[in-house]
Formats: C-alpha cells, sequence, structure tokens
C-alpha cells in the first residue's frame, strides 16, 4: 500500500541490547529524574524536569484576557448607564437558554424602550460558551474572569441584573486588549444607532469620551442660553391644528434658525437628542403631525425641498427625508385617485 | 480435567478503571474470560435529539462535549460538515489554525491516554503524571486562544473565533522543544519495561480481518497493521500539505497500540514545525468575513468525517431548509471501537480486561451521546 507525502512505518517491537531488568532500571532512571527535577521550579515550556505547579489559594496563575467563565453586564462607569438594551439577542442564541430578558417598557406609551429591566442568567446552567459575549451587538454581555463560585446553595446561582452589573472599567482592567478591540470595532458594529441615539443606546465604548463631552456641551447649552433654548420646543407643541405646506416651512426655517443660533451644526436627525424627553417627544409629536399636513396636502409637498440646503454630510439623512416625502405624495395621489 | 463452572461478574459501571460509566458483563471460567458483553448507556445525554432542536451554530459547544479530551477535534468535524452543507470557504490561515489545534490536541489526547493506560496496569500516578503535565502545556496554549481549557468552542463556520494572541507561537515553539525529549523519556519509560511487556505482549490481540469486519479505526485499527489514516486516504482541510508517516504496528496487540500512540505524537509534532513554517501572517484573517454563523443550509444531506485522535469521527447532516438540522448522527470512534471489546477479550484473564479497554481509549462521553 501506498500513501501521499509520507510512508507507512512498520512499529518495530524488537527489543534492544538491553538484558532483562535493565529495561526497568532504565524506567526507574526517568523517575528518578523527574524526582531529581522536583526540587526546582520550571517556568518554561521547553523543560521537561521542574515543578510545574503552583500553591493554588495561595498562589494563582495568571489568566489569560481571552478566559471566559460566566457572562456579566457591563455599565458606564460614571453614568450608571446600562449597555444593554434588551434586544434578546443573547437570549436567541444561548444553547442551554439561561439567559432570560425583561424589557423595560415606557410606562406611559407603553412602547418598547431600549432597555432590560431585568437580565437573569442561571450560572447553574450555562454552559460558558461564550456564544452571548460574541453576538451582544451593543458589547454589554462579555465573560467575567471569576471561577471560584462554588456555593451549597443552587437558587443563589440564579443571577439578576443586579448581581450581574460590572462596570466598564473592571472589564477593561481583567481584558485591556479585548476591550481595545472593542471600542475600535464599536463604531462599525453598530452602525447607525449610536449616531441616531448616543444616550439611550447602550455602547459608550467609543463614544464614553464623545458622550461625556456632548453631556457637558449640552448642560453648557442649557446653562448658557435658556431662553434661546426654550422657543425651539415651544413652537412645534403650540398649533394643535393642521398645518397647511405655508405654516410648515415657517416652522421649519424657525427651528433651523434656533439651531443655527444655539452655534451646533446639528442636522435635523440629530435634532432630538439635544433636547430633554419631554421636548423630544413633542418634536416627534410635531414630525409625525408635519408629515400628515404633507400627506394631505399631496403631490407637491415642501420637504422636497429642504434636503437641498443640508450641508452633504446629511446626504443620507437627506435622502432619507426625499424618500419619505416620495412615499407620502404617493400615497395622496393614490387617495385622490381612489376618491 | 477438572470441571468448573462459569460464573457471570460486572465490571462497572462504577469503576475507576472503566473511564466513566461503562458496564462490562465478564463471563469468566476462573480467572479465563469465556465471554465479555460491553454495555453501555448510563451516559446518554440526549445528544442527538437536542442538537436536532438547535439551531447548526448553538450545537458548536455541544460537540466539545462529546470527546472531551479532544474538544477541537471534534469542532473540527463539524464545522467542516456545516461548511460543506452550506458552502462556506475557509481563508488560509484558518485553516492552518484548525489543523494546528488539532494536531496538539493529537498530541495531549496521546499523552493521556498512555498514561491513563499505564494507570490502569498499576503503575499508579508515574506515566500519567508526566502525559498530564504535557497536556498542561497544551491547554495552557488552548486557553489563551479560544478562552477555555477543555471546552473550547474555538471553531466557527468559516474560520475560527478568534486570532491566535501574540504570545501564542513563541509558546507554542517552547513547547515544540521540549517535545522530542518528552516522547523519547515517555519510550525510554515503557517501552522495554519487562512489567509493561508482560501485561501488554500478546494481549488483546485483534485480528486484522476482524477489526475491518468491526470497522475499527484509529490507532487501533492501525495497531492491528491496517495502513489507514482519513488524512492520508481523503485529505480534508489542508493535510494534503504536510509530510508525514503513519505508523502501523504488526501483532494489533495492546503493546502495538501503544507504540503506534507514540509515534503518531511525533508525526503529530513533524505536522506542526511544517505548519509554524507555512502560517500564513495575520492579515489572511482567521475568520471568512461573508460567513454567516446562523446559517441556512439548503435542503440536502451531508457527511464529513475527520481523523480524530481515537478515530473517525463523522458527523451526518440532514438539512430541511430550516435553521436547525432534521437529522443530526454522530459517528463516534470510541463507540465503535469499543464494539469488538468482547472478542478482543476472550481467552485472557480477567485481570487483562482493564488493560484492553484502556489500550482503545475511550471516553464515554463520546460512546454514550
Amino acid at each position: 500500500m501506498d500513501i501521499p507525502r509520507g510512508n507507512i512505518i512498520v512499529m518495530d517491537r524488537r527489543r534492544g541490547k538491553l538484558r532483562v531488568g535493565q529495561g526497568l532500571i532504565q524506567g526507574l532512571k526517568v523517575v528518578w529524574d523527574h524526582w531529581a527535577g522536583s526540587f526546582h521550579k520550571n517556568e518554561n515550556f521547553s523543560q521537561i524536569h521542574g515543578t510545574f505547579t503552583v500553591e493554588y489559594p495561595d498562589e494563582r496563575l495568571p489568566l489569560p484576557q481571552t478566559y471566559r467563565n460566566m457572562p456579566v453586564l457591563l455599565y458606564d462607569d460614571e453614568s450608571g448607564h446600562e449597555l444593554c438594551t434588551g434586544c434578546y439577542q443573547c437570549q436567541r442564541i444561548c444553547p442551554p437558554q439561561v439567559i432570560h430578558i425583561t424589557q423595560a417598557k415606557d410606562p406611559v406609551t407603553g412602547k418598547m424602550v431600549p432597555a432590560a429591566t431585568e437580565f437573569i442568567i442561571e450560572y447553574d446552567a450555562c454552559m460558558s460558551c461564550g456564544f452571548c459575549a460574541e453576538v451582544c451587538p451593543f458589547d454589554s454581555i462579555k465573560m467575567d474572569h471569576v471561577y471560584e463560585l462554588s456555593t451549597a446553595d443552587r437558587v443563589s446561582l440564579t443571577m439578576r441584573k443586579a448581581q450581574l452589573n460590572r462596570p466598564i472599567s473592571y472589564y477593561a482592567s481583567i481584558a485591556p486588549d479585548l476591550w481595545a478591540e472593542v471600542q475600535a470595532g464599536a463604531m462599525k458594529k453598530l452602525q447607525g444607532s449610536i449616531k441616531r441615539r448616543p444616550d439611550v443606546i447602550g455602547l459608550a465604548a467609543v463614544l464614553t469620551e464623545k458622550i461625556k463631552a456632548r453631556r457637558l456641551e449640552l448642560a453648557a447649552a442649557a446653562a448658557a442660553a435658556p431662553a434661546a433654548a426654550a422657543p425651539a420646543p415651544a413652537a412645534p407643541a403650540a398649533p394643535a391644528a393642521k398645518l397647511t405646506p405655508e405654516e410648515k416651512a415657517a416652522k421649519l426655517a424657525a427651528m433651523k434658525a434656533t439651531n443655527a443660533n444655539k452655534g451646533v451644526a446639528a442636522p435635523p436627525a440629530k435634532a432630538p437628542v439635544e433636547l430633554s424627553p419631554a421636548d423630544a417627544k413633542a418634536a416627534k409629536l410635531a414630525a409625525i403631525k408635519a408629515a400628515n399636513a404633507a400627506k394631505q396636502a399631496g403631490a407637491a409637498a415642501p420637504p422636497a425641498e429642504v434636503p437641498a440646503e443640508l450641508p452633504p454630510t446629511d446626504a443620507k439623512a437627506a435622502k432619507l427625508a426625499a424618500i419619505k416625502a416620495a412615499n407620502a405624495a404617493k400615497k395622496a395621489a393614490e387617495q385622490g385617485n381612489s376618491e | 480435567m477438572l470441571k468448573t463452572e462459569e460464573l457471570q461478574i460486572n465490571i462497572g459501571p462504577q469503576h475507576p478503571s472503566t473511564h466513566g460509566v461503562f458496564r462490562m458483563l465478564v463471563t469468566v471460567d476462573g480467572e479465563t474470560i469465556t465471554d465479555l458483553k460491553p454495555v453501555f448507556g448510563y451516559l446518554h445525554r440526549n445528544h442527538e435529539q437536542l442538537a436536532e432542536m438547535n439551531t447548526y451554530q448553538q450545537n458548536m459547544p455541544y460537540t466539545d462535549r462529546l470527546d472531551y479530551f479532544n474538544a477541537m477535534a471534534n469542532n473540527h468535524a463539524y464545522a467542516i460538515a456545516v461548511e460543506k452543507l452550506v458552502g462556506i470557504e475557509v481563508p488560509e490561515r484558518a485553516e492552518y489554525i484548525r489543523v494546528l489545534m488539532v494536531e496538539l490536541t493529537r498530541i495531549l489526547n496521546h499523552a493521556g491516554a498512555l498514561g491513563f493506560l499505564i494507570n490502569d496496569m498499576g503503575a499508579w500516578q508515574t506515566q500519567l503524571a508526566f502525559g498530564m503535565r504535557e497536556r498542561e502545556k497544551i491547554l495552557d496554549l488552548f486557553e489563551s486562544a479560544s478562552g477555555a481549557r477543555l471546552m473550547c468552542n474555538y471553531f466557527r463556520f468559516g474560520g475560527v473565533a478568534r486570532d491566535l494572541p501574540a504570545d501564542f507561537m513563541p509558546r507554542l515553539k517552547d513547547l515544540l522543544l521540549a517535545m522530542p525529549g518528552f516522547v523519547d523519556e515517555m519510550e525510554r519509560l515503557l517501552r522495554e519495561n519487562e512489567i509493561l511487556l508482560q501485561r501488554s505482549e500478546g494481549i488483546g490481540i485483534l485480528p486484522q480481518e476482524l477489526a475491518l469486519a468491526y470497522s475499527v479505526t484509529g490507532p487501533v485499527l492501525r495497531g492491528s497493521g491496517v495502513a489507514y489514516d482519513i488524512r492520508k486516504a481523503e485529505p480534508y482541510s489542508i493535510y494534503d500539505r504536510f509530510d508525514f508517516d503513519v505508523p502501523v504496528g504488526s501483532v494489533g496487540d495492546v503493546y502495538d497500540r501503544i507504540l503506534v500512540r507514540i509515534e503518531e505524537m511525533r508525526q503529530s509534532k513533524r505536522i506542526i514545525e511544517q505548519i509554524i513554517e507555512q502560517l500564513p501572517d495575520a492579515q489572511g484573517g482567521y475568520m471568512n468575513p461573508k460567513a454567516r454563523q446562523n446559517v441556512r443550509p439548503p435542503v440536502g444531506d451531508v457527511y464529513a468525517r475527520v481523523e480524530t485522535p481515537k478515530g473517525e469521527l463523522g458527523f451526518y447532516l440532514v438539512s430541511d431548509g430550516s435553521t436547525k438540522p432534521y437529522r443530526y448522527k454522530v459517528r463516534a470512534p470510541s463507540f465503535i471501537n469499543l464494539t469488538p471489546l468482547g472478542d478482543m477479550c476472550r481467552g485472557y484473564k480477567v485481570a487483562d480486561v482493564v488493560v484492553i479497554l484502556g489500550s482503545i481509549d475511550i471516553v464515554m462521553g463520546e460512546v454514550d451521546r
């Protein structure tokens, strides 16, 4: 028989030149060498003699950064903002199905909010595969390095959110390289989500600094010009009646003017971020109302001309607005036809 | 001649030398074994049914738990099966990392298996401690690469979970420096040791025809003198790029299996040296960026097999077009290798049973799935 790139070796069963009993002595020599070697410590992989072991509870070997034991949740050190948005990705992928998430809901509207009110991991059934940490798009679930979890009480291994929460600085201290990797890849991973809602949606990773700066900026702006900021939300909130296209255009112009006054080059898409929650709601309401008005007005809705005035960085937002306007126009036209 | 009465005894399921919960129903006539019936199923974990309820992706960590000594090799077989089914390409560097891990697995398995075999013979812990020490070094490498020592869960469809850490290669090279010394030392300790020869020479002979008839694979088959290694017979992954020899035995007894395992460790070291030479740099990518993990393979079936340290591990997957396998079948080497145990033990003394069982090198996690 022939095999490619190699030979067949038939193992040699013949004895060497050893006499009876010498084989045993040869073996004992090996054992002796190990015994003699056991008096010095072996620090190097290239040595076969010497002591490798450490006296465990007193000494511990350093763990590699990639080491994974049990999953924990991360939160931002300063703000306490939890990175988890309750997207259920980890719950879905978990092979033994030990992750249970309760999505947070807005008490007023009953709509889902990107946060988790409760997050349970059954540590006793977790198989430490690390899939949850791998799929998490917000890098909020990470594998901990703590391995001394033994307890006589099984129920205590069902971990709730309060027990799972760890500050980001903790994870950065046990796995600095991995955290640096996360920070480098965060923007790409999250794509638009952070841009749109950095304060709400998780991942402070790459944006921790940016968010901090932004918060300071906002606070400063709010303190410096409360009067200037006030009219912005007031304007859209006031008119309850349906807007005519002319009125709407006027409003848009007003909003732009206030933005310019504030000295922030914020495009319309980013506007809600700067507003307090109540204001954001009002603005949203106004936007919806505006869209309705556009629908009713028909094909010649003014939003189509707005994108042209925006800076090139917002090409995407402009495109989106244009598409929306076109859709609304189409709908209006259809309605007209059916009537 | 004195008329004697046959006696049935149970070895196991709870017995330190049965490598898990395995029961042997032995019929003895005095000291001589007239019949042996392997009884397994005590460690049944519903592996295959469980896998059919999980997605393809979720099954990867479960394959670790088949043969928990060689998690990387199991991962490899499963990854190849799914990649074949879906049609995912694996980048060069990932292939090299995979083969590197699998060959390290082979070394640690044989180091451990021989240690346990010698342990079963009564040399309490001597060889086992030496073997475990080498295994420990390799497990350290696994831990630094994958994050876990045993349940590595390192392979993904289209690559591996993450690239090798920076300190991996220097440590691997250190390890390879020590490796020949370790294997030679092991051979010095075992090869001509009179006690070992007494216990292993001519014991548990599995003739070639019988081995083939039972479709035994791995070192047990090669110990019986059949030069069959899937890495050579049907090269998967990138095994056609490496030079290595296939050691075979001539008699098919326990001693041959020991010698084959010792030589296989040397050959694995040869492969690892070639990998270090050929390994593409980190730009090669450890993961196919287009590969999706939550795969939805087209309707069809696939059988993929690899040569794990214990023999042929195969995964038979049937896809009905959903994200979960319709059928998931494991062809486990330990299970198939265990079936001729009765024929191997017949006619030998009852004290040889544990030695013969140890020479097959089983892991019960794989026998009962």
